[in-house]
C-alpha cells in the first residue's frame, strides 16, 4: 500500500500517531516510500507539511533548532500532529488508522 | 535567535511566499487579457463570428464564438500544465490524485465547472460585449464570494483587516461597474449580457476558489491545478463543442482552422499566462488562505488596465480609475497584516 496514494494523505497517516512526528523523520519516510530522491523533492514534502499546518490539519507540538544537521543545519525542526479537522478530512478520505 | 523569534521568522516567510505567488498570479492574470482581447479580430475566430452573426445574430455569435475560444484557451493551457508537471516531476502524484475521486479529484473537476463554463465564458461575454478593461474588473467582486464561502464552509479566518480589505475592493468594483453603467446608459447602449457575463465571472471565479481550497487541503497545487484544466478540457472539448456542433454551429469547421502562425502564437501566450496565474494563484490559497490570495490576486484589474493602456492605447476612463485605486488600497490592507495573525489560516 505504500507509495499508492496521494502525498498529503501518507503525511496525515504518520503525523497520526501520539506525541506527533518529527518532520525530518515524515520526510524521510515519504522519499523512501515514494522513491523521491533529489533535494528538490525533499524540500517540496517538506512545504506539503508546512500547507498541511498552515490550513490546520496538523499542528506543530515542538520545535527545535536543528544543532546537527539532521534536516537543514541552523533552521527550526518541528514535531507535528493531526489535529481534530485533520483527522475528520482524513476520515473522509476513507484513511485507514493503524 | 531564540526560538520563539525563529518561529515568527519562519512564518513570515510562508506569508510573503503566499502573497509572492498571488501577485504573479495578479501579473500574469492582467497579461492575459492581451492575448484574451487580440484573438477576438484574429481568423478563424473573427470570420466564424461573423458568420455566425449573419444567421443567428450577434449575441449568440459572441457566445458561440466565445465558447470555441475558451475551448481552444482550456486546450493550450493544459498544455503548459504538462510541461510545468513534467519539470517538477509530478506525474506520478497526479496520477495517485486522480485516482482518489471522492476526496480530492471531485474537488478539482467542481471547481472546473464554475471556473470554466461560468465565469471564463462570462468574463469573454462581458469582454466581447462592452469591452476589455470592463471584462478585467468587472470580475473583481470574487474574492467576497470566495472569502464568504471559504469561512462558512470550512472556518476558514477573516480577520479586520482582511474584512477592510474586502470592503474597498466592493467599493472600488461598484465604482468600476456603476461607472461603466452610468457611460453606457448614457449613450442610449446598455449591453445587458455583457454585465451578466461580468456577474458570471465574479460568482463563478468565488465559488471556484472555495471549491478548490477545499480539495487543496489534502492535495498538491500543481497536480490539483492540472485536474481542475483536464475536467475544463473534457466541458469544452468532450461535451460542449460537440453539442453545438450538432444543433449546427460550425465549430469543427473553425477549429480546424486555427493552425495559422499568428493565430497559434496569440493563443500559445494565451495558455501560457493563464496556466501560470492559475499555478500562481492555488499555490497562494493554502499559505495564506483563499480570502487574501483572492484578494491579493484582485489586483490583475489594475494590472489588466494598465497592460491593455501600454498595448492598445486605450485611455480609461476616470471611474475605472478610481475604483482601480480603491481596490489597490484593499489590498495593501491586506498584505500589511501583522503575520502573528495569520499562523493558522483557520480556527480550530
Amino acid at each position: 500500500m505504500a507509495g499508492n496514494r496521494p502525498i498529503k494523505f501518507r503525511i496525515l497517516e504518520l503525523c497520526n500517531k501520539s506525541g506527533g512526528a518529527w518532520n525530518y523523520e515524515v520526510v524521510k519516510q515519504i522519499q523512501k516510500e515514494y522513491n523521491l530522491k533529489s533535494d528538490y523533492q525533499r524540500d517540496s514534502i517538506n512545504f506539503d507539511l508546512i500547507e498541511l499546518a498552515a490550513c490546520s490539519l496538523l499542528k506543530d507540538v515542538e520545535a527545535k533548532v536543528d544543532e546537527e544537521g539532521v534536516y537543514k543545519k541552523g533552521f527550526l525542526l518541528h514535531k507535528y500532529v493531526i489535529t481534530d479537522f485533520g483527522k475528520a478530512r482524513a476520515a473522509n478520505a476513507c484513511l485507514m488508522y493503524v | 535567535m531564540d526560538l520563539q523569534s525563529l518561529k515568527k521568522q519562519e512564518n513570515q516567510r510562508r506569508i510573503r511566499k503566499g502573497f509572492m505567488w498571488a501577485l504573479f498570479c495578479a501579473i500574469l492574470w492582467g497579461l492575459w487579457y492581451i492575448p484574451g482581447t487580440v484573438v477576438w479580430v484574429l481568423n478563424p475566430f473573427d470570420e466564424m463570428y461573423a458568420e455566425i452573426a449573419a444567421t443567428n445574430g450577434d449575441g449568440m455569435s459572441l457566445i458561440i464564438t466565445a465558447v470555441l475560444i475558451t475551448a481552444f484557451n482550456a486546450l493550450t493551457v493544459i498544455l503548459a500544465l504538462m510541461v510545468w508537471n513534467g519539470v517538477l516531476g509530478k506525474f506520478g502524484e497526479m496520477k495517485r490524485t486522480l485516482k482518489e475521486f471522492n476526496p480530492c479529484s471531485k474537488w478539482f473537476f467542481l471547481a472546473s465547472i464554475f471556473g470554466g463554463p461560468i465565469a471564463i465564458l462570462g468574463s469573454f461575454i462581458a469582454m466581447g460585449f462592452v469591452g476589455g478593461a470592463f471584462a478585467a474588473v468587472a470580475a473583481l467582486m470574487y474574492p467576497v464570494v470566495g472569502s464568504i464561502l471559504a469561512s462558512k464552509w470550512y472556518g476558514e479566518k477573516i480577520s479586520k483587516r482582511a474584512f477592510a480589505g474586502i470592503i474597498f475592493i466592493i467599493i472600488g468594483g461598484i465604482t468600476i461597474f456603476g461607472g461603466g453603467l452610468l457611460n453606457e446608459i448614457g449613450a442610449g447602449n446598455v449591453v445587458w449580457i455583457g454585465y451578466i457575463g461580468g456577474l458570471m465571472a465574479a460568482v463563478g471565479w468565488g465559488i471556484e476558489g472555495a471549491i478548490a481550497g477545499k480539495g487543496l487541503d489534502i492535495a498538491e497545487p500543481d497536480v490539483g491545478l492540472t485536474l481542475r484544466f483536464l475536467g475544463e478540457n473534457i466541458i469544452w472539448w468532450v461535451i460542449a463543442v460537440p453539442i453545438l456542433a450538432i444543433l449546427g454551429f460550425p465549430m469543427f469547421k473553425y477549429a480546424l482552422m486555427v493552425f495559422e502562425p499568428l493565430t497559434m502564437l496569440v493563443l500559445v501566450f494565451a495558455g501560457i499566462t493563464f496556466g501560470f496565474c492559475y499555478v500562481t494563484w492555488y499555490k497562494s490559497f493554502p499559505l495564506i488562505g483563499v480570502g487574501r490570495g483572492q484578494g491579493i490576486g484582485n489586483l490583475y484589474g489594475l494590472f489588466a488596465v494598465v497592460f491593455i493602456a501600454l498595448f492598445f492605447g486605450d485611455i480609461p476612463s476616470w471611474t475605472i480609475l478610481v475604483g482601480g485605486a480603491l481596490c489597490l488600497i484593499g489590498s495593501s490592507v491586506m498584505f500589511s497584516e501583522d503575520a502573528g495573525q495569520l499562523e493558522s489560516l483557520r480556527g480550530e
